[in-house]
């Protein structure tokens, strides 16, 4: 008690002595203090007031009166003091004074027995009295918690806690701790009296807090009644990957992410909820806001710069997006700085190699020549090896002509720093990066850089406040490079697996070599010296936003934005020279390209927020303005200076492919939009959205679009008949949305009739002339529509230890854009997009996170699931169906099934005797033996023909999921990541398919030795036979599902072990955390396809019937084994 | 405080002004619209050689010859199509059909909108639409030489008017082609009007030649046949002069003569460097820069060109020597087919080099036993090497560049042709005489290089139809025009039925005397001597019948 008391006179003391006349009166009060000997007790003395309107003097009186307690004062002061009126029974002496002052002109500090009055200081803010709070910080379970951040109200003003909890900070009076963890609450509490603070924090495990980033403002995340996800920046930038997308594959259900190359720099596809639609199923992108012209906008971005990531799957919450949310909508958000936050250094890099996998393995040249005389044999032809040919050929062993000798463990690096902190009124985030992904192929083409994909980043985020004016502006500069090579990959990969093994890329003398079965290029040679093509891209995104509170509750926002990108490409061809014969580009073509594109985007957006009691409104109105062009140029020659590249005598100017105008296009949209949130008692919410779009794709009268969407949602656990629930199910929360919205991904100008003027279309007497094309228009174009019904539910369970979401969604979209399926080849020409097909989709996604926390253990589990089937509702017209050929199999668009499906015959197992032969219903004319594939007769006629043919199965990707498991023990971190894909059919063909196809295949691969022979009856393919020969025509030219592949998978995607090591130890040399980490990228993969990757999709995003099939020569996947570093200083 | 917010209110409204506002009317600044495209002259022309440019194509031009005895390619639908398996779904059924119909649409577009053009000349726009008649015309008898009835497009036609359209019969198809020529013919100008600049634009005696083929054809309006070429034998100062090039050769690898010359009546136009094709690429041995060998002439083709002395091989006296059996042939053989110790001379073009062709296995002296297959020597089931032991040299270029990118023309119609269906017609006509004779096949004949008076001479009277039919394979061998005649004559179910045959390379005497076998053929003359409607067509168009046995 009596170092209370003592601490709080000293605490007092600074402002006491600021003026002389004080100091006097002080030094009285002291030496009167050594004279009067009293116990500290007396400061417990009780007083009882009861008084009316009374001046201060009589207070002072009757305290006098009853304690033995005197003032010190100066009557003038007295005079400024208001009149008092006091109840006040058996209170304690200081209790009184407390009352008693309480909104006077004056101070009290007792002294001893003396109770000394001074006027009260005017004192500015920062002169605050400042008070020394001490205190503990533990977890629930009161474990200390070490690294707490405590921070004095809005200051810069922080600590953190000792290993022991501890902490220390002198703070102003009445100011408001606050005391933030990662993964717990903060916790805020006001500095009272109390010197000693002890706080437990509570862990969270729910988000339910979590600021959403909905488009045009954010949301609380208990507020969203919309089907929305969130990724967070730790799932996005600890992955080696240099492109946000893949970082983002996995990590939120529905969010399917397929790629058609891993090629490094590719572009991924990326679908919300699957593919809705037969026209385009691209999602909106908005980055900070500005709404992108491309999903591939987000390539350019560094992953380590993006803070959070929020999809918008249904129509509640993409509403806003309106005319091209039909897709929904990805919201990407890149880091900041944050007010009062002191100056913090990141770096984190990343280096590591990559290893091919090689899936394609060729069977020995010996057994290949065995099996082509089994194959020559069975088409009753005679023989090609004798024995003695065969032992030859064994003897000469295995060659280097394949895949193994064309790749090599190339390095992937990122680098990235950055910058951030903030003051009072302003705040920044400033980063650069570096990322590099070299390609798995050998070589450079002959001349710079090996193969590979290079980016830089730069990046600046600045945050002013004005008073009641927010000002920031966001800048980002990327700079990437992709170098490929002249000839591309799938030549590459298809010549090196096609040949048998005994070949080789080099002689001993190293010259290039080429054989009988690749006589045209020898792909090691144009790997190492033919050349390259390489692309440029330089892009500039910037906005400027600001932000004015009108007055409380009303904010207005401006925005201008936009991107600037300029695509440079640079393609050059040079000569290779084989040996015995041929050459690669001694044409010398040179091909260089530039395109500029500028994109604008204009906001102008009110905010108005207003709580009446419990009635919660939140409404947003704003108007929108985009503008997007672009215009670029191509020069093509031949026969340019062999080392150069540069016109020479002799080069050839290309006239039809060099041009000054390509990529012309020009669109703009003008937009008004609006949501509305109103929610009573935080338990009933219901939201309205909507937008007008007015676009540039579309005829006056027709361009005109008005989305909107509807949301409901009800807290059920603040429900009075729910609590008897609560200690097991701590919140739940049931949403519904049901809204319509658009999709204008149309070609530019297509509601007019256009011409076009083009070189060399013809010509006489050897000079070329000039034609005329013609774009066929529709002026009926308008938007797609897409209706979405969203019925979902977010929960969390045992004191939030367990969260989870689900939702269920049904989708149809109508007028879908895309050419009319129904026209006759007769029209003579390709007819313009209409509003033609109808697509329902409807599925389902969920996700659930568990965290298990002990003492010294952190662990949660993550996982989510997704699913969703299309059925094509409306082809074009009356039409029901649609067939094209894609090579031997083809491809189905019919009503009432899923929009694209495989189709042909179904096998039927393979012939296994005469009898069956003479028994089975055959294709006309065709000629089958013993071990040949037989063919279900669906229509049961006796014959095999092209009413037989059935749907074999689609290839959408069903059952996708995410798995993270992420634990921390002592320093250590683990991130466990799983990606996959439950359900995928896959038709594969050529080579890799089918032995020794149309003469171009030339071995056989020892996944295809699994074929019929009278000891191998149950085999997967059938009997070897080669081109052209009657087995082969039944068995390979009958498109079948013999061309069916299960694509499922599961691939251990992702493992990243750090170590953080002791901060004892980094202070020492100024680094506040140092962790080191070990990194793996598609460790391990369990799938039924073995020979090529199944995550690779032959498919783009429409999933279009003309997409070309996949022969399984794509990249090769990249398994990355590298190290990591994270500093922060 | 103030300040900045109205600075800010300012520069927010400015921004909006500046770049909100942008209008949604947007015109595209590479092209033209409907308002002002046909009033510009310059660009009439270009729709006009937006026609011609889809007459027909090198890939059109070279295919034909695989569906026929003449060829054989081991890759696709020219494989498919000559073994018998095609059906209604077989792509090139419908790409060729969607191939005329886009020129019709093109010619179409041009015919109803020229008339928004009134700055040119009346007589200038007259010629315009003679020449874009004819191709119409043209991709109509294409048509219906393919397809049978064809629906006739003679408007520019709406999506959906293309879904009800119906099948016109085939006659109707033909009286509306000769009634389209006859009405070109007055507008077109001769050949001889044609300055230098416009050499290759269609005339009066391309109108002719069409005429004559399509009458040819018909197999029963020879005697028309016999008035058209009358026309162009021997009216040449109305319908212009032609006469047959000095040099068989010169005509398709003589880069001057291939494009002036008095023997072309309509040649699809190439432009060296700019305009060019590359199938050559694919026809040439390996040795001398050949790629794969795409198609190969058949043993059938190589066996019917006759013997210096006029005979053919099997003839009693021909002197035919079955292992030399290249020698003492009609040198358009030479001209035209590669074969085994052919000397190959590329005239100093950048592909090739002067060599000896090896062809039969074991034969090329840079064999080894590590490497015992030349490049160019016939192994069974390699696709780098000719299937049929044969190459093509005919249309070889040494003009050309790398990889045989080609400027030479394809020509579609030669006096030569002329003259054979003149002499067809006439035989059929039982009016064949030894003036017709040597003013058509003996004419050709001189010209082609023969000198023996046996082969020369009027070999009738008697059934000289055999003759006749073997001089039009010979001397149109490569000219896409086989597979017509053999349909025609309704011969395709014979020569299409069985193997077709390579070199005597297989090693196997007893199997067709050691005759590669090529491919097994089969023809359905209840069916294939037309081809599907494509099915997709069938299924979109509900007027549209299919064709019998598809």
């Amino acid at each position: 008690m009596y170092k209370n008391f003592t601490d709080f006179i000293c605490s007092k003391q600074p402002c006491c002595i600021r003026k002389p006349l004080l100091v006097m009166k002080l030094t009285l009060i002291l030496l009167t203090a050594t004279f009067l000997q009293v116990s500290a007790a007396t400061y417990a003395q009780k007083v009882t007031l009861k008084l009316k309107k009374a001046t201060i003097r009589e207070v002072f009186e009757k305290i006098q009166a009853q304690t033995s307690y005197d003032f010190l004062y100066n009557a003038e002061d007295l005079k400024l003091a208001k009149p008092v009126t006091l109840n006040l029974e058996n209170t304690t002496l200081k209790e009184a004074l407390d009352v008693c002052f309480n909104n006077q002109p004056l101070i009290y500090v007792i002294e001893n027995t003396t109770i000394l009055i001074t006027k009260k200081p005017v004192v500015p803010i920062e002169k605050a009295v400042k008070k020394t709070i001490r205190g503990k910080v533990t977890d629930t379970s009161g474990m200390p918690l070490p690294g707490v951040t405590v921070r004095e109200g809005n200051t810069q003003n922080a600590v953190t806690t000792d290993k022991d909890g501890n902490y220390n900070i002198s703070v102003a009076d009445g100011a408001v701790l606050q005391f933030s963890f990662v993964g717990f609450a903060l916790q805020e509490i006001p500095v009272g009296n109390d010197l000693m603070i002890n706080v437990r924090l509570k862990e969270i495990n729910t988000d339910l807090n979590e600021v959403v980033v909905v488009g045009y403002g954010t949301q609380n995340r208990a507020n969203i009644n919309g089907a929305i996800s969130t990724v967070g920046a730790k799932d996005i930038g600890d992955k080696p990957v240099l492109n946000a997308f893949q970082a983002l594959q996995g990590e939120s259900p529905n969010l399917i992410i397929q790629q058609n190359t891993l090629d490094p720099g590719s572009n991924v596809v990326v679908n919300i909820r699957g593919v809705g639609t037969t026209g385009n199923n691209d999602p909106l992108l908005v980055i900070d806001g500005i709404v992108s012209q491309s999903s591939s906008s987000l390539n350019t971005i560094n992953p380590n710069d993006i803070a959070s990531v929020t999809i918008l799957k249904d129509a509640g919450s993409a509403a806003i997006y309106g005319s091209r949310a039909a897709n929904g909508v990805i919201l990407v958000t890149t880091k900041s700085g944050k007010l009062n936050q002191k100056p913090t250094v990141t770096y984190n890099g990343s280096y590591g190699l990559q290893v091919p996998d090689v899936l394609v393995k060729k069977v020995s040249a010996s057994d290949n020549a065995y099996y082509k005389n089994e194959a020559l044999v069975n088409s009753g032809l005679p023989p090609a090896y004798t024995p003695e040919q065969i032992q030859q050929i064994a003897s000469e062993g295995t060659g280097t002509w394949d895949i193994n000798h064309l790749v090599y463990n190339a390095p992937q690096q990122s680098q990235n720093i950055s910058v951030t902190g903030g003051g009072e009124t302003n705040s920044y985030f400033v980063s650069a990066g570096y990322q590099d992904q070299m390609s798995n192929f050998i070589g450079n083409g002959g001349s710079g850089a090996n193969f590979g994909y290079q980016k830089y980043n730069l990046r600046l985020n600045q945050t002013s406040i004005i008073g009641k004016f927010k000002f920031n502006a966001i800048l980002n500069y990327t700079k990437s490079r992709n170098k490929t090579n002249s000839v591309g990959d799938n030549n590459i990969i298809a010549d090196a697996n096609r040949v048998p093994a005994n070949y080789n890329w080099q002689d001993a003398q190293g010259d290039y070599l080429t054989n009988p079965v690749a006589s045209q290029y020898n792909e090691y040679g144009v790997l190492e010296k033919g050349g390259f093509n390489q692309a440029d891209n330089d892009e500039i995104f910037g906005n400027l936003n600001g932000t004015l509170t009108i007055i409380k509750g009303l904010t207005l926002t401006g925005v201008f934005g936009g991107t600037l990108d300029n695509n440079g490409s640079f393609y050059d061809r040079k000569e290779v020279d084989y040996i015995p014969e041929g050459v690669y580009g001694n044409d010398f073509a040179v091909i260089d390209g530039n395109a500029k594109s500028e994109l604008f985007n204009t906001q102008i957006y009110a905010n108005y927020a207003k709580d009446i009691k419990d009635h919660h409104f939140n409404v947003t109105l704003g108007v929108s303005s985009e503008s997007y062009s672009e215009r670029g140029f191509q020069l093509s020659k031949s026969m340019t200076d062999p080392l150069l590249g540069t016109s020479t005598t002799g080069t050839i100017i290309d006239p039809v492919n060099s041009t000054n105008s390509i990529a012309v296009s020009a669109n703009s949209l003008l937009s008004a939009y609006g949501r509305a949130n109103y929610d009573y008692k935080h338990r009933y919410f219901l939201d309205f959205v909507f937008r007008v779009d007015g676009s540039s794709e579309f005829a006056p009268g027709k361009r005109t679009g008005f989305f909107p969407s509807v949301n409901a949602g009800w807290l059920i656990t603040d429900e009075s008949f729910m609590q008897q629930f609560r200690n097991v199910l701590s919140s739940l929360k049931l949403k519904a949305s049901y809204g319509v919205l658009g999709n204008q991904n149309v070609t530019d100008y297509q509601y007019q009739t256009t011409y076009f003027n083009y070189a060399s279309a013809y010509g006489f007497n050897n000079v070329p002339v000039g034609g005329a094309g013609t774009y066929q228009s529709n002026p009926n174009l308008t938007w797609e529509r897409a209706a979405t019904f969203n019925l979902g539910a977010d929960f969390s369970l045992f004191n939030d230890k367990l969260t989870g979401s689900f939702n269920y969604f049904n989708k149809i979209t109508s007028d879908i854009l895309q050419a009319p399926s129904d026209i006759p080849l007769i029209y003579g020409a390709g007819p313009a997009d209409a509003n033609v097909a109808k697509v329902k989709d409807q599925g389902w996604e969920a996700e659930v996170t568990y965290t298990l926390r002990s003492k010294k253990v952190t662990q949660s589990f993550s996982a989510n699931i997704a699913n969703d089937k299309n059925t094509l509702l409306q082809l074009t017209g009356n039409a029901t169906q649609e067939i094209d050929n894609e090579d031997v199999f083809q491809l189905i668009r019919k009503v009432g099934q899923p929009i694209t499906e495989y189709y042909g015959y179904e096998t039927n197992g393979f012939y296994q005797n005469q009898a069956d032969i003479n028994n089975s219903p055959k294709p006309a004319g065709a000629v089958v033996g013993v071990g040949d594939v037989k063919f279900k007769d669906l229509n049961g006629d006796g014959v095999i023909n092209a009413q037989d043919k059935t749907e074999l199965g689609n290839p959408f990707p069903q059952y996708t999921f995410g798995f993270t498991y992420r634990i921390a023990y002592a320093g250590f971190d683990l991130t466990v990541f799983i990606q996959g894909v439950g359900k995928r059919d896959e038709f594969l063909r050529g080579e890799l398919v089918e032995p020794y196809q149309a003469n171009y295949g030339a071995t056989l691969y020892e996944h295809q030795t699994d074929f019929w022979t009278p000891e191998n009856t149950d085999a997967r393919f059938p009997r070897l036979a080669i081109s052209g020969s009657a087995s082969n025509t039944n068995n390979w030219q009958n498109g079948s599902n013999l061309f069916e592949f299960n694509a499922a998978y599961a691939r251990l995607k992702n493992v990243n072990l750090g170590y953080s090591l002791p901060k004892s130890l980094t202070k020492k040399i100024g680094i506040e955390k140092a962790r080191i980490s070990l990194i793996g990228q598609n460790l391990a993969t369990i799938t039924s396809l073995k020979f090529v990757d199944p995550e690779t999709s032959e498919f783009g995003n429409n999933v279009a019937l003309n997409s070309t099939s996949t022969s399984g020569r794509g990249y090769l996947l990249p398994i990355f084994y590298g190290m990591g570093l994270d500093l922060t200083f | 405080m103030k300040l900045l917010k109205k600075l800010f209110i300012v520069s927010l409204v400015s921004t909006i002004a500046i770049s909100g506002c942008r209008k949604l009317n947007i015109a595209p600044t590479d092209r033209f619209s409907s308002l002002t495209f046909w009033t510009v002259n310059a660009n009439v022309y270009n729709a006009l050689y937006n026609n011609y440019s889809l007459i027909y194509n090198d890939g059109l031009y070279f295919n034909e010859e695989a569906y026929s005895d003449n060829a054989f390619s081991s890759s696709g639908d020219l494989t498919v199509i000559p073994s018998g398996n095609a059906t209604a779904a077989t792509a090139t059924f419908a790409n060729d059909w969607s191939n005329y119909y886009s020129c019709i649409k093109s010619c179409n577009e041009f015919l109803a909108n020229i008339g928004q053009n009134t700055t040119l000349p009346k007589d200038t726009i007259a010629r315009l639409i003679a020449e874009t008649r004819f191709i119409r015309a043209y991709e109509h008898f294409n048509l219906t030489n393919w397809y049978g009835d064809v629906p006739l497009v003679t408007n520019d036609i709406t999506p959906d008017e293309s879904k009800v359209i119906p099948r016109t019969p085939k006659a109707q198809v033909v009286s509306f082609i000769l009634s389209e020529l006859d009405a070109a013919i007055p507008d077109l100008p001769t050949k001889d009007q044609l300055p230098a600049s416009q050499n290759g634009r269609i005339t009066k005696g391309a109108a002719l030649a069409l005429e004559a083929r399509v009458l040819l054809y018909q197999g029963n309006r020879m005697a028309d046949v016999v008035t058209v070429c009358q026309k162009l034998i021997n009216d040449q100062a109305d319908y212009g002069t032609y006469s047959l090039n000095a040099n068989y050769t010169d005509l398709f690898s003589n880069a001057t003569v291939n494009k002036t010359n008095s023997e072309t009546i309509l040649s699809l136009q190439y432009v060296p460097t700019i305009r060019t094709w590359q199938d050559f690429w694919d026809f040439a041995p390996l040795s001398v820069g050949g790629r794969v060998s795409g198609m190969s002439p058949t043993e059938e083709l190589v066996e019917d060109y006759v013997m210096l002395n006029g005979k053919g091989i099997t003839d009693a006296g021909s002197g035919y020597d079955i292992n030399n059996p290249y020698v003492n042939r009609d040198p358009r053989l030479t001209a035209t087919v590669v074969y085994d110790g052919y000397q190959w001379n590329s005239e100093g073009g950048v592909n090739g080099t002067n060599k000896t062709i090896y062809i039969k296995p074991g034969s090329d002296p840079s064999d080894t036993p590590a490497n015992p297959n030349g490049p160019d020597e016939y192994v069974g089931g390699r696709q780098s090497s000719s299937p049929t032991g044969y190459y093509w040299r005919k249309y070889f270029d040494p003009t050309a560049q790398i990889n045989y990118v080609s400027g030479l023309n394809l020509h579609l119609f030669r006096y030569a042709e002329i003259l054979l269906d003149y002499a067809e017609a006439e035989n059929s006509l039982g009016q064949m005489n030894a003036t017709i004779w040597n003013g058509t096949i003996g004419a050709l004949r001189t010209r082609a290089g023969f000198t023996d008076p046996n082969a020369l001479a009027y070999p009738g009277p008697g059934d000289i139809t055999t003759i006749i039919r073997r001089e039009r394979r010979a001397e149109l061998a490569l000219e896409g025009l086989r597979t017509d005649d053999i349909r025609r004559w309704k011969t395709s179910e014979v020569v299409l039925n069985g193997y077709a045959h390579g070199a005597r390379f297989s090693g196997d005497l007893s199997t067709d005397n050691g005759y590669i076998r090529a491919q097994k053929r089969t023809f359905n003359a209840n069916r294939d001597y037309l081809w599907a409607i494509p099915s997709g067509d069938v299924s979109l168009d509900k007027n549209l019948t299919q064709n019998p046995g598809y």
